[in-house]
């Protein structure tokens, strides 16, 4: 099975203002993401995702590589055809309706008038606005274009779904709508590119992510694969969240001396285990000096560390 | 080519929007109704004897003046004066069509559909041109029936003078197309354009006064500068030729040549070729 979205060598390089400086902001990255899968592109401000994203649109040219959707060159504009985008900080003509807004960029894709009216009712009744489906777009708030450039994404049903900041201005639950809206069509074998600020929102969406820095891709992996402790480093230990009372010296020192390498962290102690027989002498430790236990939880590496680490790692030595 | 028309589409939903459209209309009909009411003519045998202008007697004099002849100067001073003012809205209605497309934020949504970016542009200019022509057809057309109504006479040359005020239209909104993807700004096209239309009545002046000029670079600046311009006075005084026939000045009949057509077609194709150029290697 072919990439749905494939990208080898993308360099782009510009001139900042004239006779300015030259940025290079894409250092030949390779990505390739499949059919039904839900891709995220993070990366700190400047990294070159959505120079990325506006190259695979044709909206920006790259300076050398190459790319194509659905096995089409991005040079030629038919590779859009099946392609749905939704840019960040779009702005619909405010004098359309919802309806006029759909009809008109459902057309400019191809889609036969006959065929638009259901969809774009049905569409509309998916992201919840069926009750402004006559009401001019300059009346809607930020969420609800949100929801209507989500549907000009979609009322085309593209193959390939391009999104930068598709939550940006959401509510708590329109988000999670949204969300459970791109697994549905991922589900419907849609490969869905997601560029987003919000790791939350990457963590709980994607499959798969590559973190992007000054233009080249930093890491690329499953969430699972990235946020693996000590993957990198070779150190397996695990951390835990121990709560206990009372927490005296004579405990830490106990740690310390059993190589758990404890710490104080707000009122609690944390501590290293290489495996469980090593994390239950640790807790028989504390029961022999009649310390009670009130919490101890794994700690887990989430996204957001790894995009952390990443990015100080870019920074130079202070 | 339904890509095409939902682009030509929203041209004029654009347009309704601004009001451009409906203020251009409600002056259109408000001008016209104002002439069907105001004026009464007193034909007898094809010659007008007698005239009311709101409801006030116009002396005609002893003699009756020769309908036909009254008319003709009427349609071909009316054409002229829609040659210009036709122009005017035309760049003020259309001149925000390239700014407004290339905005960020609005720009993505467009050229990330299956269309090439030629063909975005090209059938933005089609949909400026398509408002432009109803606008002049509506005003001609209704003061030509107008005519036909209260005199009984047919000059379809009338008519045909929409096809040359177009042409000028279509020669300066090119230009005003290649100044917006130059500058996204609308306010520098509309005085860029109306620049090139004041300058080429300028040069129209000059051309035709070279005598003055002492040096022979002046007149080869002149000569060149006049040849690359729009021939808007040109075109100006062929519409009016054309309208009063053999009735008007020999000098608008001359301006009838293919000359002073050909150069302004070729600056409104070469306006055209390097605003397509320049938005298709812009990048966003």
């Amino acid at each position: 099975m072919s990439a749905a979205i494939e990208v080898r060598g993308l360099r782009k390089d510009y001139r900042a203002g004239l006779g300015g400086r030259e940025v290079k902001a894409l250092s030949g990255i390779d990505l390739a993401i499949e059919p039904g899968e839900l891709f995220g592109l993070l990366g700190p401000n400047g990294a070159g995702k959505t120079t990325a994203v506006k190259i695979l649109l044709g909206l920006t040219h790259a300076t050398a590589g190459s790319a194509s959707l659905l096995g089409k060159p991005i040079t030629d504009p038919e590779s859009r055809r099946r392609v749905g985008y939704l840019p960040e900080g779009h702005r619909f003509p405010g004098y359309l309706t919802a309806r006029q807004t759909l009809s008109i960029f459902g057309r400019m894709s191809g889609v036969p008038p006959r065929a638009l009216e259901p969809r774009i009712e049905d569409l509309l009744s998916r992201l919840k606005l069926s009750d402004w489906v006559d009401v001019k777009v300059k009346k809607f708030s930020k969420g609800m274009t949100q929801r209507l450039g989500l549907a000009a994404a979609l009322v085309h049903e593209p193959e390939v779904l391009l999104l930068d900041e598709p939550t940006d201005g959401v509510d708590p639950v329109g988000r999670r709508e949204i969300r459970d809206l791109l697994k549905a069509e991922a589900a419907k074998g849609r490969a869905i590119l997601l560029n987003s600020h919000l790791l939350s929102e990457i963590e709980l969406t994607c499959d798969r992510v590559a973190v992007l820095r000054n233009g080249r891709v930093a890491a690329m992996g499953t969430i699972e694969d990235l946020t693996k402790k000590g993957k990198e480093t070779g150190d397996f230990s695990k951390g835990y969240k121990l709560a206990a009372a009372p927490l005296t010296e004579e405990l830490i020192a106990d740690f310390r001396e059993k190589g758990a390498s404890p710490e104080r962290v707000n009122g609690h102690l944390r501590v290293l285990a290489r495996d469980a027989q090593h994390l239950n002498s640790l807790i028989d430790a504390a029961r022999a000096r009649g310390t009670l236990l009130t919490e101890l939880t794994p700690e887990k590496s989430t996204l957001e560390d790894v995009f952390v680490d990443l990015v100080k790692a870019m920074e130079p030595p202070q | 080519m339904r890509a095409l028309a939902a682009n030509i589409e929203e041209v004029f939903r654009e347009a309704a929007a601004r009001w451009t459209l409906v203020a251009y209309f409600a002056l259109s009909s408000l001008f016209i109704l104002l002439f069907a009411v105001a004026v009464n003519l007193d034909v007898v045998n094809g010659a007008l004897a007698g005239a009311k202008i709101f409801g006030q007697s116009v002396h005609m004099g002893r003699q009756s003046v020769d309908l036909d002849t009254l008319v003709l100067g009427f349609e071909s001073g009316f054409a002229g004066f829609l040659y210009v003012v036709g122009t005017f809205l035309a760049i003020f209605a259309t001149a925000h069509l390239v700014p407004r497309l290339m905005e960020k934020g609005t720009v993505d949504l467009y050229l990330s559909r299956p269309v090439g970016r030629v063909p975005i542009l090209l059938s933005r200019y089609a949909g400026g041109m398509l408002l432009s022509a109803s606008n002049v057809a509506t005003l001609l057309g209704a003061m030509w029936l107008l005519v036909v109504w209260k005199t009984h006479l047919v000059h379809p040359r009338f008519l045909l003078a929409a096809g040359l005020i177009l042409f000028g239209i279509a020669a300066l909104m090119a230009f005003a197309f290649l100044v917006g993807t130059l500058t996204s700004s609308t306010a520098v096209s509309i005085m860029a354009t109306f620049a090139v239309f004041f300058l080429s009545i300028v040069l129209a002046n000059l051309h035709a006064h070279t005598a003055i000029f002492s040096s022979a670079w002046a007149v080869w600046l002149v000569d060149g500068l006049y040849w690359a311009f729009p021939k808007m006075v040109e075109i100006g005084r062929a519409v009016v030729g054309l309208v009063s026939g053999e009735n008007g000045p020999i000098r608008n009949r001359t301006a009838l040549s293919l000359a002073p057509f050909l150069s302004t077609g070729l600056f409104g194709l070469v306006s055209l070729g390097l605003a397509c150029l320049r938005f298709s290697r812009k990048d966003f």
